[in-house]
């Protein structure tokens, strides 16, 4: 799964997902993607969920590119604890998505077929998702 | 050279963000025209007539007419830039450049690849298009519609090159030669079924470490939290 290799800091505020994503919103490497419409963290682990899904589905050839990465680490307090003691220790990785966000993106297989891998795909994320192509992008 | 077409545009004077909003809640796009001795003017244009215009035409490598309402005559302009909203098929703002005839401007031309590589139809693998529009400057006359490469000699591990475009003379490339166009590559397949059969092996192991210690864990308690907390408050 994918993760920093180090961090500046261990823990992060929470913040806000408001707004559109103004960078990263265009198809830029492949023919095809697949668009965030809704704010959202996405996790390492559906990342990776949604990349299987993409690269089984279109088997023999093809490229994908991911799009997004897991860089802010979320915390979570232990099972049965009490509150206060601090913040919690670091239990996973998130990205976060803004609508507009290009997440995915894939060459070198037909149309359709680019489709349905992901459709496969966005079925492993927790937002509602679109499928962008470049030539139809202005 | 590709298609000439028109489109009717306003004058604007009002401006800023405001005033663009206003606009484009009237089905209106703004827009700018600029270019070599002209001041730069503000417009507007249909937004339905300019989303049809622009999904009919190569809008990077197009020369649109550009009718301006007041002006005797249109410009014949190129569209530099377009902004549009993250995810809906809106546009927000156009720029037009104005060209001048036996002046050179630099266009984007979109690459197309003719054909299937030897080394996908017999071997296998996966063709990777790394550059889609190739940057020229040339006189408006002669900016190709496309630019077209004939890939289906390419075998396996072989490339193509920025240097291999042949273009009519008086187009010059205004990138480096030694780009890559596009590679027939090995398909990552091997990689990806070795990895997941990995951790399909891994992942039992490892769930049952992390069972162990998180077990460890509990039954050291709370001291070690508090232990944390501390240092956290120091």
């Amino acid at each position: 799964m994918l993760a920093p290799k180090r961090v500046k800091h261990r823990k992060l505020h929470k913040g806000r997902m408001r707004g559109a994503a103004h960078r990263g919103s265009k198809v830029s490497f492949g023919e095809y993607g697949l668009q965030a419409l809704e704010p959202t963290w996405i996790t390492s682990r559906q990342i990776e969920s949604a990349r299987v899904a993409i690269t089984r589905h279109i088997k023999r050839g093809g490229k994908v590119w991911i799009r997004i990465f897991p860089d802010k680490p979320i915390t979570q307090k232990p099972a049965e604890t009490r509150m206060g003691k601090g913040k919690g220790n670091p239990e996973s990785w998130v990205a976060v998505v803004r609508p507009g966000r290009i997440m995915f993106e894939l060459e070198g297989v037909p149309e359709d077929i680019a489709q349905r891998a992901m459709e496969l795909g966005a079925a492993k994320l927790p937002i509602k998702c679109r499928f962008v192509v470049r030539e139809r992008q202005l | 050279m590709s298609n000439d077409t028109t489109l009717n545009a306003q004058k604007r004077d009002d401006k800023g963000k405001g005033a663009a909003r206003k606009l484009r809640q009237q089905g209106r796009v703004p827009a700018v025209l600029y270019g070599r001795e002209l001041d730069s003017v503000h417009l507007s244009v249909d937004a339905h007539e300019v989303e049809h215009l622009f999904h009919s035409i190569s809008v990077d490598n197009t020369i649109v007419k550009l009718a301006v309402d007041g002006d005797s005559e249109p410009y014949e302009t190129l569209v530099r830039e377009i902004q549009t909203h993250p995810w809906r098929a809106s546009l927000l703002h156009i720029d037009f450049l104005r060209i001048q005839k036996g002046v050179a401007v630099d266009v984007d031309v979109p690459l197309r690849l003719l054909g299937v590589p030897l080394g996908v139809k017999s071997e296998g693998g996966v063709l990777e298009q790394v550059i889609h529009d190739i940057p020229v400057r040339c006189i408006p006359s002669k900016i190709p519609a496309a630019i077209e490469v004939d890939v289906s000699e390419l075998n396996l591990n072989e490339a193509l090159h920025v240097s291999d475009i042949a273009l009519e003379e008086g187009v010059e490339i205004r990138i480096a030669e030694e780009r890559t166009i596009c590679s027939v590559a090995i398909p990552k397949i091997i990689e990806e079924e070795v990895e997941e059969e990995e951790l399909a092996e891994g992942e039992l192991p490892e769930g049952e470490e992390g069972l162990e210690e998180a077990a460890a864990a509990s039954e050291e308690g709370g001291s070690s939290e508090a232990g944390e907390g501390d240092r956290d408050q120091d």
